[in-house]
């Protein structure tokens, strides 16, 4: 008798569970797919019920993303300025949150205190600080070289975007290595290497999984932040997020749904492939995290 | 080991093509425009930044073109976009300024209002006094009057202009003559009026007023101030006067706003946003509401959207508070200025009186944009033809006119104030009264500021 | 050399780099937003006049402003308190629970953080619109009309419209990261608790939340932050503060006041009041939640 009932209560709770999950499921899915639907949909569709499955396909959507918005271009302008900032801020980063979880030395209380308190800057106000501080760079090197290189470079925007991503991540990966056991570094120390090949060979290695994190949440940071963009590059090289919100306001204005959410598709896809490529190795670095205790 | 040091070391080689590569477009720009100059010897570029609106980008193109063959000392160049003051602005905070700019006040950025709080425009009174490009006639005797002496071109109401006038659309408004005709009902010409047909549609289900967002009430409420106490009791308005916001006229504006909210469509404050508002459009296609304010750039905004059977556009004047009285047809119109800090001031003002010439004024026409010059109301056709007659046809009064330009009063904004507002008092969340004492309290703060 | 001089250098170059970047980015900008506080300055004329706390003491009497911060301060409490219930749950499912298909359910869960504000803007204006749009259209299929509601014009409920389009955003994103400190709990402890027959609830309580605890502690940092942030960028594209500002939020009311009005100095001691609070608030919830970290 007891028993039983044990087994239903188990039962009710996973449906409970079931239940749960896949209403959450629902919820994602079906609006990220009905824009893949409306992208293909024809602009006097809009105007009927939005349950209505697609007439066909209306790709012309696309060609018109692309074409009056020069979407492929900003996609290139994403894609070199999204993978640059990566590289420059794991080179800063990773040594830097190492040096500042492992070791204690004067002032490294004061300088994890001062990382955490980056924390609270926003990009979002201080945007215009950082592009009045490129401009007097500009003015000043006008006046040297005849011309300024730090607006409209997607380098600079780069190593803005690291800057700005410094403090969050050198507290996520502090926070790691913070948990790693000192036997390895001893081992390490025993052998004969030094702090350099100790952090490259023996530290590095070990924080892969939470690299994988670090890179995969940065990658969407840098992919879709637009209110840097907007202000550090304002002649050419735009990005992805920047075109998209030109291309809404020009369909919308224009009435023309379609192109609108064929540009949301665009900037969609990319991360959405990438994340499908990436999660995995997010998988295989939660597996490892988990097997290590 | 060895590995990672390579993989470093290929991060900084990647580091350091990275930078040469980012800035590498820009070189390759200047050196363009080197032997550009060489080419064509002393040629004036003219940088024309321009909004490109419900009218379209091809007509600028077509102006550049003309103007070009022209005068063949100067070279356009043309920065035309949706979302202008996003781009303009962080080039002019980077002291590259555009020559010339067609960018209207009253839009969400407020970029042209800001460079008028600052001092930031060139004067421009002797283009109108001077001849229109290529032609034998003065600027001033070519425009219809009225149009150089409001607050609107005259910003410090000194009697220098600041600002040029382009494209004009009467405003007012806007309902389906088709579903009016088919009910038998009469266009209202009076508030009462108004009321009673609110009446009748609401028994058909049909709302009797809508509004795309609170912004088009700026012209809305312009009228209706004209029309409450005339001419200048509007320039009273306009110029922050102390009570003026609480007089009798000024009442009875905002009560019949508030009156309004009963019959005012139960969508649209949901819709009133910049994402949504052509939704609210929609309503007057699909017979679901009945007038709507808006400028006669609606009929091609829409041109798309499906609609009832038997649609058909029409416009008329604000009614009147009375029997017999007054109405008021506001003249919206967009402006093009000169910024202060511009390189090619004297290039860009006969780019401007250009603007008024035959030629352009073609072009425009061609896209829809009706410049105020003399004689343009025989060039139209069709439906432009009768909105713009609204005020021969229907006897409509002009009205014309903005808020004087102040000094910049933190936390003090009268569009939100004035027009922002409406929202709530269609929800009903606050009261034509806390509505009127915030506009008077906003109106006090701007007093002390004016220019 | 010695061992402490290259242990001195190796800190050193591993340190100054990110110094630098930190320091030129983000500790000069924002010394520039507290010094332009002090200022009236319209953002193009070279005319800066210091005007002292004037632009502080204008906040103090600012309707719109106080209404800023009443919406963003119910924005991270609404967001952070659903947020974590959801995510830790869903968390706690998803590595404790043997349900099949969990890794499709991660995959899929963690997708709305993927995308761009601009296209969750998008996505929510089809959700929220009144007469087509995808929630009140559903409400209607199963008869229940007395729910369908103005999602973003009733000035009553907007604001939580915008918290929904918020925390459907950022569960996937806690809830990965509690995922991955669960699932470095090591299985011996829930294997030790349930031959002592402690029951599932149990376990939750004295095992995975201790051991996750500081966790959630640093991400309730995060939320506070984030969703300062977040909620601008949406609000800017998806109601631009309307109805008549009742989603105004700290940030857009901020650029609202710098741009729109022509008041860039009042804009920034906006920022200085949100920097401020942000920090303080983030020490409280970090004093307040502190419990001893317990190792394993």
């Amino acid at each position: 008798m007891k028993k039983s009932k044990g087994i239903s209560t188990e039962k009710l709770f996973r449906l409970f569970v079931y239940v749960a999950l896949i209403s959450l499921a629902i919820s994602i899915l079906i609006p990220v797919g009905w824009v893949f639907l409306a992208s293909i949909k024809e602009n006097a569709e809009f105007y009927g019920s939005p349950w209505a499955m697609p007439n066909g396909f209306h790709f012309q959507n696309f060609i018109e993303a692309f074409n009056e918005a020069k979407m492929g271009e900003y996609l290139l302008n994403s894609v070199i300025v999204t993978v640059l900032a990566l590289v420059i801020l794991l080179a800063v980063a990773l040594p830097a949150a190492y040096v500042l979880s492992r070791f204690t030395f004067r002032g490294s209380k004061f300088l994890n205190s001062f990382v955490k308190a980056g924390l609270f800057i926003n990009m979002s106000y201080i945007a215009v600080p950082i592009f009045l501080m490129l401009l007097d760079w500009d003015t000043a090197l006008r006046v040297i070289m005849g011309d300024g290189v730090f607006l409209n470079n997607r380098f600079m925007l780069a190593l803005v975007y690291a800057s700005t991503a410094l403090p969050f991540t050198i507290f996520l990966l502090s926070s790691y290595f913070e948990t790693l056991p000192a036997d390895f570094e001893e081992a390490a120390s025993i052998d004969g290497a030094g702090y350099f090949r100790t952090m490259f060979s023996v530290m590095l290695p070990m924080a892969m999984p939470s690299i994988v994190i670090v890179v995969l949440f940065n990658f969407l940071l840098f992919w879709n932040e637009y209110i840097l963009a907007l202000t550090l590059m304002p002649g050419e090289n735009q990005t992805l997020p920047v075109g998209l919100l030109n291309l809404m306001a020009a369909e919308r204005a224009a009435v023309n749904y379609g192109p609108m959410y064929a540009g949301m598709v665009i900037v969609m896809l990319p991360t959405l492939i990438l994340y499908i490529i990436v999660q995995k190795r997010l998988t295989q670095g939660m597996t490892v995290g988990g097997l290590k205790g | 080991m060895k590995l990672k040091k390579i993989v470093w070391m290929f991060a900084l080689v990647l580091l350091v093509v990275g930078l040469a590569a980012c800035s590498g477009d820009k070189e390759e720009g200047d050196n363009n425009d080197a032997a550009g100059d060489k080419d064509k010897g002393k040629q004036t570029t003219l940088k024309v930044a321009a909004l490109e609106s419900a009218y379209g980008a091809d007509m600028w193109n077509k102006i550049a073109e003309s103007y070009e063959a022209a005068n063949e000392n100067v070279k356009i160049e043309l920065t035309l976009k949706k979302n202008l003051e996003e781009v303009i602005r962080p080039n002019m905070q980077a002291g590259e300024y555009p020559d010339a700019v067609l960018l209207a006040t009253g839009r969400p950025e407020a970029l042209t209002e800001t460079l008028i709080k600052e001092n930031g425009l060139e004067d421009i009174s002797d283009v109108f006094e001077g001849k229109v490009y290529g032609e034998d006639i003065n600027v001033k005797d070519k425009m219809l009057s009225g149009f150089t002496n409001t607050l609107a071109t005259n910003p410090y109401a000194d009697g220098k202009t600041y600002l040029a006038p382009m494209f004009y659309s009467p405003t007012g408004l806007f309902y389906n003559a088709g579903l009016l005709e088919e009910k038998g009902w009469e266009v209202p010409k009076t508030w009462d009026e108004m009321w009673e047909l609110g009446e009748k549609a609401q028994a058909e289900g049909i709302s009797l007023f809508t509004y795309p967002t609170t912004g088009y009430f700026d012209t809305f409420i312009g009228s209706m101030l004209y029309a409450a106490g005339g001419t200048d009791f509007f320039n009273s308005a306009m110029t922050y006067e102390d009570g003026i916001w609480e007089s009798k006229e000024a009442t009875k504006v905002f009560e019949t706003v508030e009156k309004l909210k009963d019959y005012t469509e139960k969508n649209t404050v949901a819709n009133a946003n910049p994402n949504d508002f052509t939704k609210n459009q929609r309503l007057i296609l699909d017979n679901k509401a009945l007038f709507m304010p808006n400028g006669t750039w609606v009929a091609g905004e829409m041109a798309e959207a499906p609609r009832a059977e038997n649609f058909e556009w029409a416009m008329m004047p604000m009614p009147a508070f009375e029997e017999g009285g007054d109405r008021y047809a506001f003249t919206f119109f967009e402006q093009m200025w000169i910024p202060a800090a511009a390189k090619n001031k004297d290039a860009a003002k006969e780019f401007i009186s250009y603007m008024y010439s035959d030629e352009a004024a073609k072009i425009f026409l061609e896209a829809g944009a009706i410049q105020p010059v003399n004689g343009i109301i025989d060039q139209l056709e069709g439906q432009n033809k009768t909105f713009y007659s609204v005020y021969e046809s229907e006897g409509a009064l002009p009205a014309m006119g903005t808020f004087a330009s102040t000094k910049p009063v933190p936390g003090v904004n009268m569009g939100d104030t004035l027009y922002g507002s409406i929202d709530s008092v269609m929800s009903g969340k606050i009261s034509y009264k806390e509505w009127q004492a915030n506009v008077e309290a906003a109106s006090d703060k701007l007093r002390d500021a004016m220019n | 050399m010695s061992k402490s001089k290259s242990r001195n250098i190796f800190i050193l170059v591993s340190v100054a780099p990110a110094i630098i970047l930190f320091l030129l980015f983000m500790v000069i900008p924002t010394i520039e937003v507290f010094r332009m506080s002090l200022y009236q300055w319209g953002g193009f004329s070279n005319t800066q006049q210091f005007v002292g706390l004037d632009n502080f003491r204008t906040l103090w009497n600012d309707m719109n402003f106080i209404r800023s911060f009443q919406n963003s301060i119910l924005l991270i409490v609404v967001v952070a308190l659903i947020t974590v219930v959801f995510a830790v749950f869903f968390a706690a499912i998803l590595t404790k629970e043997n349900v099949r298909g969990a890794n499709f359910f991660r995959v899929i869960f963690y997708i709305p953080n993927i995308l761009s504000v601009v296209v969750i803007a998008g996505i929510f204006s089809a959700i929220y619109d009144p007469s087509n749009g995808l929630l009140n259209s559903v409400f209607g299929m199963l008869s229940l009309e007395n729910l369908q509601q103005m999602w973003l014009g009733n000035q009553e409920i907007v604001i939580y419209s915008i918290a929904g389009a918020l925390i459907w955003q950022a569960i996937g994103y806690y809830m990965v990261m509690y995922m991955s400190s669960m699932a470095s709990i090591p299985a011996s402890y829930y294997e030790a608790a349930s031959l002592e027959g402690a029951s599932k609830l149990k376990q939750f309580t004295s095992i995975t939340l201790p051991l996750i605890w500081n966790n959630i502690r640093t991400t309730l940092t995060f939320f506070i932050i984030s969703t300062i942030n977040l909620s601008f960028l949406l609000v800017k594209a998806m109601t631009n503060g309307g109805p008549d500002g009742s989603t105004e939020v700290f940030l857009s009311y901020m650029y609202a006041q710098a741009y729109g009005n022509s008041t860039y100095g009042y804009g920034m001691a906006i920022g200085v009041v949100v920097f401020t609070f942000s920090f303080v608030l983030a020490a409280i919830v970090t004093r307040i939640t502190k419990r001893d970290v317990l190792e394993y």
